[in-house]
């Protein structure tokens, strides 16, 4: 048993069960989970009884014939009998396989012949009524258990509770079983398989091992102990919220499950000490707080602005004095101490008023998320500047994080003291990372041993793929070994696809993709190039490249095809005068928006929502390869200010705090 | 020094005074209710303790400093004034933020406004006769009186200061709403107020700032800092829950500066003695903003371990039913908590 730095236990492990069995070991009777019942009033479920009526639905498992390894399927939204069928499925050894219940019917069907799921659990009976539909197509699949609700006449699938209580006959005639599958687990078997959503290609089962999971629970730095509470918003299939989970529970921590519909009044109710999320809800609970705000008596308005104000510029100087500014101070060594001189100066100066008014008014508008929060953490996509500025200068420290589902997740995340906005931290211990040049492979950081110390040569500020190794690493990709090979070195090193630099305080600042894959705002990811390929048959289009990383909605560039306009005859007389043509840019919109109409059958469609007309065609070694293929990394860079205007023009898109407060 | 002194603070100053003075003690009595009298009653013994703590150490705490410093017999009956106040509001806010019992902090309040009426008269006529005569050997209060406390006068005094208290009560009992405004107005207009007339008077008196003894900032900035020791080792040895505690030292160390300004004004002679206790009086009111908030980080790092047991126990009481019991595992829970881990108190009140 390792310890914090307050001397709290963190319970470490070998592998799931055992961590499961530790938790009831030493938290009993503490509350692990808990479930709003009506207002001020949730049940609550402790360490002991999860274990216990986790081990219930092992024996069930165990009952049904489930053997180590085996895919078992859960698709079910968060809850806590999504935590009991967990338990069950690790302390019998097999794989849990889940989605929410926002699968598509295709992904659905796709998965769980791809894992071969033997036994499916479905959250209600609604989903029950689904799975049934598309069972013909799954042979493997013998059992299905229903977590919550009644099972339907006529229906064979288990109730959970029906489950458990053939699990403990089963467990009264083998007793020991549990033990006997823990003590017979490796931790390099898989527990997870995470099939990661998309809307083209078919979707990718990331395989996860129990080694995976526990070097996250040591090497996350984040404070937590038995005393505080944590809200769970983030879909619980979803990697980082299954990672933190089991987290939460080696410290001890209660999780508080809410919905996006409750969360204002579960933050006042709860009153939570840390949270985590994607960045979407930072920005609708940011939202909340400016229009309450906006609708506050004039004085109060007044007093907020003044507080949030002294607070910006006082924290601006903190960050400076601390050197958590991502960009370094200058190196003319006169102005460097002068301008820690002016800082030092600020900082003093604004000190009482800060303190005033973050007493007297800030607190106010921290007690709207509860007031207890110590920290928040968010990750699965970029946060918008805006909303992290906003949130440290009212006071909740927001720990912007990074990761993908194939590396468990976390790979870096922000620490006390490095605490540098517009990065997501120093990398967390026990992992190795590298910037490698996108075009050359070459690793640009950390430096070769031979490189002089130059800027240049040290490797900070330099732009390339991060790759990283460490014990978070997935095994691959299930059954796909050729596209693990393409993602996963032989030396170990896991290509995450996204452009990153090392800055002056060695945090790390994410850039963009290089990897095609764009991932929404909302975490949906997308393949670009089958959206381009059906763009580019439309007439009117001559290339296109489609946009939208970290965006609500898709968008594209297009360079329209000026023989084809010409032959038409418009009266545009250069691509120039083409591109700034607001009826040539409605025609090739209108024709984006038929072709994408003709092309809904697969999947969801991803509707193009603007796009912006180019005046120069896109050349090789430029914007596209000597193959033809696009290269996003250079569009992207050369076309800022066009995609600024695209993103901004966009209703709904964001703009900066003080316009909207 | 003579009779005909003007005093330091000019018309203006003294009409926002005033002013201050009642809004402040309107605000105060806005956001009480007849439920925080019950508590007193209910939370006697802690009270009993606070009120121990205010009304006898805090005096004896601001004597024994006034003989040490040996100061001069009107900044001696300040400080010795400025020991016998009871608690104000202040106190209050720096409790919520030192995670102390803020309903502790506000019954201390309510009970020490109340009994200082008839213990602030009395204190002083215990403590000062020893300054009371070198004053009227130096003729400060005159040439040819002899001083004496003037105890109606300081019951007047308090008395009036009690009926904007009043006021705010009866507010309080007609509208919610509006009483909950005027608390909030009061507290910022105290502030604005208090802000503009330390700086104006400091700027304006600058020469006095200099001239100033030390030991006088010495008196008037460790009063306050050795009532939130005293009140929060005594409080340790009754062997009270750290949050009660953390309010009684607080509550201790803050007393209600507008109060002593009214008396001052109201009661005493003199401009030449008036000025001199008005001086102790503003630095008092200016350093213990800087101690207290000190004293409440301090507070709050202490205590964070303390207080994070007691929030959870209570969101776990509000939300799973007054009967659940949070069971720790085994060392987790420090001795002095160990009791009870929520500590017995559900009434905390919520700001905002």
């Amino acid at each position: 048993m390792l310890s914090d730095m307050e001397g709290n236990p963190i319970l470490t492990a070998r592998h799931l069960p055992e961590m499961y069995r530790l938790c009831a070991e030493h938290f009993g009777g503490l509350p692990a989970f808990a479930t709003r019942l009506s207002a001020d009033s949730w049940l609550p479920l402790s360490f002991r009884d999860l274990y216990a009526r986790g081990a219930k639905v092992a024996g069930g498992l165990m009952a049904l014939g489930v053997q180590p390894g085996d895919a078992i399927g859960l698709i079910s939204n968060n809850r806590v009998e999504w935590m009991l069928a967990e338990v069950g499925i690790q302390l019998c050894g097999a794989v849990n396989t889940p989605r929410g219940t926002d699968v598509t019917d295709e992904e659905w069907r796709y998965i769980f012949r791809h894992a071969q799921v033997k036994v499916a659990f479905a959250e209600t009976p609604r989903e029950l009524e689904r799975l049934n539909r598309l069972r013909p197509e799954w042979p493997a699949l013998r059992d299905v258990v229903l977590l919550t609700g009644d099972v339907p006449p006529g229906n064979t699938a288990l109730t959970l509770e029906a489950l458990g209580a053939m699990g403990a006959t089963y467990l009264a005639a083998h007793p020991g079983a549990c033990a006997h599958r823990e003590a017979a687990l490796a931790p390099t078997a898989i527990f997870t398989l995470i099939y990661t959503s998309g809307t083209t290609g078919q979707p990718k089962g990331v395989m996860l091992t129990h080694a995976n999971m526990m070097s996250q629970i040591k090497q996350v730095p984040l404070e937590l102990d038995c005393t505080d509470r944590v809200l769970s918003i983030l879909p619980i299939w979803h990697v980082f919220e299954r990672m933190f989970e089991v987290y939460t529970m080696s410290r001890g921590v209660c999780t508080y499950y809410t919905s996006r519909r409750m969360l204002a009044t579960d933050l006042q109710e709860v009153e939570p000490t840390f949270m985590g999320s994607a960045p979407r809800l930072w920005e609708s609970l940011h939202d909340r707080i400016v229009h309450t705000i906006r609708q506050a008596h004039p004085v109060r308005r007044a007093l907020f602005h003044i507080a949030y104000h002294l607070s910006r510029w006082y924290r601006a100087s903190l960050t400076f004095l601390r050197g958590e500014t991502p960009t370094p101070p200058p190196s003319r060594r006169g102005y460097r101490w002068a301008l820690l001189g002016a800082h030092a100066l600020r900082w003093a100066v604004l000190l009482p008023g800060y303190g005033f008014f973050n007493a007297a008014v800030l607190e106010a508008v921290r007690l709207k998320a509860g007031g207890c929060l110590k920290a928040t953490i968010s990750g699965g996509g970029a946060l918008p500047p805006v909303i992290d500025e906003f949130f440290t200068n009212i006071g909740i420290t927001v720990l912007e994080g990074y990761g993908l589902t194939e590396t468990s997740p976390v790979l870096a995340v922000r620490v006390e003291g490095k605490r540098v906005r517009g990065t997501v931290g120093p990398v967390i211990p026990g992992t190795e990372m590298r910037i490698v040049d996108v075009d050359s492979g070459q690793v640009r950081y950390p430096p070769p041993p031979d490189a002089y110390a130059s800027t240049e040569a040290n490797g900070i500020g330099i732009k390339g793929e991060i790759q990283v190794r460490g014990p978070q690493v997935m095994k691959g990709y299930y059954k796909e070994p050729a596209l693990t090979r393409t993602v996963l070195s032989e030396e170990g090193w896991f290509r995450t696809g996204d452009l990153g630099a090392v800055t002056w305080n060695g945090c790390l600042r994410i850039l963009g993709r290089c990897k095609s894959t764009i991932v929404l705002r909302n975490g949906e990811n997308v393949e670009p190039e089958p959206i381009e390929a059906r763009l580019g048959l439309c007439t009117h289009v001559e290339h296109v490249a489609v946009v939208g990383q970290d965006c609500k909605h898709l968008y594209a560039l297009v360079v329209p095809d000026f023989e084809q306009f010409k032959k038409e005859g418009h009266p545009a007389h250069n691509r120039a005068a083409l591109s700034r043509d607001p009826q040539a840019h409605r025609v090739v919109f209108d024709e984006i928006r038929a072709s994408q109409a003709n092309h809904q059958s697969a999947g969801r469609p991803q509707a193009i929502h603007a796009i912006h007309l180019l005046a120069e065609p896109f050349t090789p070694g430029e914007e596209l390869t000597n193959l033809f293929k696009l290269k996003r990394h250079v569009i992207e860079t050369k076309y800022r200010a066009e995609l600024a205007t695209l993103f901004a023009g966009a209703p709904g898109h964001r703009r900066s705090h003080q316009e909207r407060a | 020094m003579n009779g005909e002194e003007t005093l330091i603070l000019h018309g203006v100053e003294q009409a926002l005074l005033a002013l201050m003075i009642l809004i402040i003690m309107f605000g105060m009595g806005a956001g009480l209710t007849m439920a925080d009298f019950r508590s007193v009653a209910r939370r006697w013994r802690l009270v009993a303790i606070g009120f121990g703590s205010q009304f006898a150490l805090m005096p004896l705490l601001a004597y024994s400093l006034a003989r040490v410093l040996r100061l001069e017999p009107a900044h001696a009956i300040a400080l010795i004034l400025i020991g016998t106040l009871p608690g104000g509001s202040t106190s209050n806010m720096f409790t919520y933020f030192a995670r102390g019992s803020v309903a502790l902090s506000i019954s201390m309040t309510t009970a020490s406004t109340m009994a200082a009426l008839v213990m602030m008269p009395l204190l002083l006529q215990l403590y000062t006769p020893r300054f009371v005569a070198e004053l009227t050997a130096h003729h400060l209060a005159g040439p040819d009186h002899e001083f004496v406390i003037p105890t109606v006068n300081i019951i007047v005094s308090l008395a009036l200061v009690l009926v904007p208290v009043a006021a705010g009560m009866w507010l309080r009992h007609r509208s919610r709403g509006w009483a909950k405004a005027a608390e909030d107005t009061a507290s910022f207009m105290a502030i604005s107020v208090i802000v503009f007339l330390i700086s104006s008077t400091v700027i304006r008196h600058f020469p006095l700032l200099l001239a100033t003894a030390p030991k006088v900032y010495l008196a008037a900035i460790t009063v306050g800092m050795f009532g939130f020791l005293f009140g929060f080792v005594v409080s340790r040895c009754f062997g009270v829950y750290p949050i009660h505690q953390r309010a009684i030292a607080l509550e201790t160390g803050i007393q209600n500066g507008p109060i002593a300004f009214a008396i001052i004004l109201l009661s005493f002679p003199g401009a030449a003695l008036k000025n001199e206790m008005l001086w102790l009086g503003i630095l008092y009111s200016t350093f213990i903003v800087a101690t207290a908030s000190g004293f409440t980080l301090w507070l709050r790092r202490w205590g964070k371990h303390d207080w994070e047991i007691t929030k959870n126990a209570r969101v776990h009481q509000r939300l799973f039913g007054p009967d659940y019991v949070t069971r720790y595992p085994a060392g987790f829970v420090p001795p002095r908590i160990q009791a009870d881990p929520a500590q017995g108190e559900g009434d905390v009140k919520s700001r905002g």
